[in-house]
């Protein structure tokens, strides 16, 4: 593929980046997410998206919550354009969920969305009470390599805990 | 929004900061920031629940930047008076820009984490 040939495949492949009227939703909205072609997909690479400014709403209060979301994943076919994420993150702004469940949520439309060989997303959110809640969700797809991943980022996570405050 | 008062010892140094800042701009894309309030006690403050509810109220107000900082010196002003009141404002980076907007009496932010937040 020449540069040329590459720069319309990318251009061709997204809507929302670049694009000068851009629509921010401000209700859930998973229709917003997009995705392109993976053109190295014989090699296992990680990508990480970190997310500083997710916000939604505590479903029995109604009081903000905020939180930094880690996204870590090695793509297989799709992956997801970063605008598109943004937009969709930024979608849970009135979106009443408890910590543990929007983790979950977010990472199963990701899995959805691309069809990753491995996904991890880590939700460090900010305290509530003095206690902050930090959810793992993670997936891997049938391939026992990435099963193999799974298992031991799941069995070794915070073996050495975090300092806090 | 009115902020309700709570009477203190006058002349006490008073310093509140928030990172919790949201709000929207022209565009609808959200604003993210730390707010800091500085101020000398004339015999009062405001109540922080009622303040923490402005802070919210904020999430869907639409504002050009550089206002944000009037917008809640305005509201602790028509609230509660005070000498010395100075706000803060620093915003997270938009376009690889960071913005700091300041309104009233200049003083040093003190910078805290939130407690027990990972970092």
């Amino acid at each position: 593929m020449d540069e040329q040939e590459y720069k319309t495949k990318r251009a061709n492949e997204v809507t929302q980046l670049g694009s000068a009227q851009t629509q921010y939703k401000y209700e859930y909205a998973p229709q917003v997410l997009e995705t392109f072609e993976n053109v190295h997909p014989e090699m296992d690479y990680w990508v990480t998206l970190n997310a500083d400014e997710f916000t939604s709403l505590c479903p029995k209060t109604n009081q903000p919550d905020f939180g930094t979301l880690i996204i870590n994943y090695i793509p297989n076919i799709k992956m997801v354009e970063s605008k598109s994420l943004k937009l969709y993150l930024f979608s849970f702004i009135n979106s009443g969920e408890f910590h543990e469940d929007v983790v979950n949520k977010i990472g199963k439309d990701l899995v959805k969305l691309m069809e990753p060989k491995y996904l991890e997303i880590i939700g460090q959110f900010y305290p509530r009470g003095n206690i902050s809640i930090h959810p793992t969700f993670s997936y891997a797809n049938e391939d026992e390599k990435y099963k193999e991943i799974e298992k031991y980022r799941f069995l070794n996570r915070n073996l050495n805990p975090q300092r806090v405050g | 929004m009115q902020l309700e008062k709570v009477k203190i010892h006058i002349d006490t140094k008073v310093q509140y900061l928030s990172h919790e800042l949201l709000f929207l701009a022209q565009s609808g894309q959200p604003y993210r920031g730390t707010i800091y309030v500085n101020f000398t006690s004339i015999g009062e403050t405001f109540n922080l629940q009622d303040f923490k509810k402005y802070i919210t109220s904020l999430r869907d107000t639409t504002l050009n930047a550089e206002d944000i900082a009037y917008a809640i010196f305005h509201t602790i002003n028509a609230s509660i008076d005070t000498k010395e009141l100075g706000v803060v404002v620093d915003l997270t980076a938009r376009g690889g820009i960071q913005q700091r907007i300041c309104f009233g009496t200049e003083f040093n932010v003190i910078n805290k984490a939130n407690i027990f937040q990972v970092r």
